[in-house]
């Protein structure tokens, strides 16, 4: 995990003011933020402007107003500071001819890079695609792609990596990897920051989050403090049992909620500020009562339910 | 800027689109071999050949919709799969994305439609290589300026093809045809200016509808310049998805 940084360091990348419509649509509206040198989350639902805050930060696209620099320099029309860059885009659209060790060729070439046979190898070691990088990229699976992807971004050795929903489509085993090789890269002082949807994804990884919901920054900083004001959030939970009566009020006898209450159609709804403990209460209570479990679900554990008590607050 | 060409020469090469432009490559050479021994010792030989096959067919037609297909398809098909924005991300100048864009449309299409054009001239004129020559450099500037105008327009809109088939049909083929003056800006105008001026003896059917050969050059090669640098302006002013 990175180093927190101190708040005097410069930024790497300085938000400041940004706004972007698009027509009478309102997609960025006045965000401001700094991101240090380690890893920082971008969290938000679908449509809270991630990517199109990326794309400003990136140089893909001109903001309405506002001004966004990275390594102190505008990003938009500068193309020269892409050696210093490193984008993966939300977009998985790879050229499908070329095989993962071409495209990442490609790229070290379009870097202009003296001989790339030695950075090429290391990108695609850093992305655990040595075995298939001979193979097409047509062939690969949306996991694979993603990884040489990562490959082809990191071949130049960017100080600062943009990474737009990085985990998209891959499997557990790629996402530890992943995990593991941003952590390597952030303690060699790179600045990464990387854009998510799932909560949960971002959490094990960055230290520093910014929370987008409706075109602006709900909340930022420790990931830990943030989410502290989350879980203060009663969540609801709904469970259906064989028997709701004896199971409510086994849930009563416990610290783990707050209320309990049975509809008409015998479902139980609870609600709980520590949904973490809940999950793991009920089962065991189930099994002491004998009363048999046919469902557990959270009701409001969306990504947008959790940030919109966020913005509430 | 090789590396982007190479990749565009690989994304305009596509199986259906080569073999579309061979069969659409091959048709003034068969149809110069019809009239050929259909109009053997025909009088208006000279002025159908010119007028229907080189005019006609290949200059007001073919050569647009050959350039065209590859052309918007340089930008376009990138826009459309979302892999555009993977080389705006590239430290590479704007200028060299755009040119080896046009190059690659021209680089396909030049050869074949020029080796089309000498193919059918030389059929059509008795092995004469002077109009061969003429037809070629004609084609070949006409490639040019389409090449140019067809990738700006392919980064401008989405709907590039139907919106260039309107501008072909309407004011290369339609307008240029019969409103004096539009071949001052017409690409159409250009070649077939250049094809007369290089060989008046050849086609004397073009000689009193044809500008001048220094403004068809000139012509030809301000459309092909302001539309690179209308490209180049385009990359860097649009929000790249």
């Amino acid at each position: 995990m990175s180093e927190p940084q101190t708040p005097a360091q410069a930024p790497t990348i300085d938000v400041q003011g940004v706004s972007k419509w698009f027509g009478s649509v309102v997609a960025v509206n006045d965000v401001s933020f700094q991101v240090q040198p380690g890893i920082t989350g971008l969290l938000g639902p679908n449509g809270a402007g991630k990517s199109t805050i990326l794309h400003m930060i990136t140089g893909k696209a001109s903001a309405s107003e506002g001004e966004v620099t990275v390594l102190g320099q505008p990003t938009r029309n500068n193309p020269e500071l892409y050696r210093d860059i490193g984008v993966m885009s939300e977009y998985e659209a790879v050229y499908g001819f070329y095989t993962g060790r071409e495209f990442v060729e490609f790229t070290a070439r379009l870097h202009g890079l003296g001989p790339i046979a030695t950075p090429v190898d290391r990108a695609i070691g850093l992305a655990g695609m040595e075995d298939a990088q001979h193979r097409k990229l047509g062939t690969y699976s949306r996991g694979m792609r993603q990884r040489m992807r990562l490959a082809s971004a990191l071949v130049h050795d960017p100080q600062v990596l943009v990474l737009d929903e990085p985990l998209n489509g891959t499997d557990p085993r790629q996402r530890l990897d992943f995990h593991d090789t941003m952590t390597q890269l952030a303690e060699e002082g790179r600045t990464i920051l990387i854009s998510s949807h799932i909560l949960e994804e971002v959490e094990t990884l960055a230290s520093t989050i910014l929370l987008m919901v409706s075109g602006k920054l709900a909340a930022a900083g420790d990931f830990r403090a943030i989410r502290e004001k989350l879980d203060e959030q009663a969540y609801q939970v709904r469970v259906v049992t064989d028997s709701p009566r004896r199971m409510a009020a086994a849930l009563a006898g416990t610290d783990d909620i707050d209320s309990v209450s049975i509809g008409e159609d015998g479902e139980l709804t609870v609600l709980s500020r520590n949904v973490t403990s809940l999950q793991r209460s009920i089962p065991r209570l189930a099994q002491d009562q004998g009363i048999r479990l046919k469902r557990v679900e959270p009701l409001d554990d969306s990504l947008e339910s959790i940030f919109s008590y966020v913005v509430d607050r | 800027m090789g590396a982007i060409f190479g990749l565009s020469i690989r994304q305009l090469t596509g199986r259906w689109r080569v073999t579309l432009i061979l069969l659409l490559a091959a048709l003034p050479v068969g149809l110069a071999v019809i009239i050929n021994l259909a109009a053997e010792g025909d009088a208006a030989f000279n002025e159908d050949f010119t007028n229907i096959l080189l005019d006609g067919l290949l200059v007001a037609g073919i050569l647009p919709i050959v350039t065209m297909a590859l052309a918007t398809s340089s930008f376009g098909n990138e826009l459309e799969d979302k892999t555009l924005g993977f080389l705006t991300l590239m430290p590479v100048a704007r200028w060299r994305i755009v040119l080896p864009k046009v190059l690659a449309s021209l680089v396909i299409s030049g050869p074949l439609l020029v080796v089309s054009g000498v193919i059918a001239t030389l059929l059509g004129f008795d092995g004469e290589v002077r109009p061969a020559v003429a037809v070629a450099v004609s084609l070949g500037a006409g490639v040019l300026a389409y090449s140019a105008i067809f990738t700006w327009l392919g980064l401008v809109t989405t709907r590039a093809l139907p919106f260039a088939l309107v501008y072909v049909l309407l004011w290369e083929g339609v307008t240029s045809t019969f409103m004096s003056g539009v071949d001052y800006l017409s690409v159409r105008g250009y070649s077939l200016a250049i094809m007369s001026g290089l060989d008046e003896a050849s086609f004397p059917a073009l000689e009193d509808r044809v500008i001048e050969l220094p403004v068809a050059i000139g012509g030809a090669a301000v459309v092909t310049v302001v539309f690179l640098l209308l490209g180049v302006r385009r990359l860097q002013r649009m929000d790249v998805p």
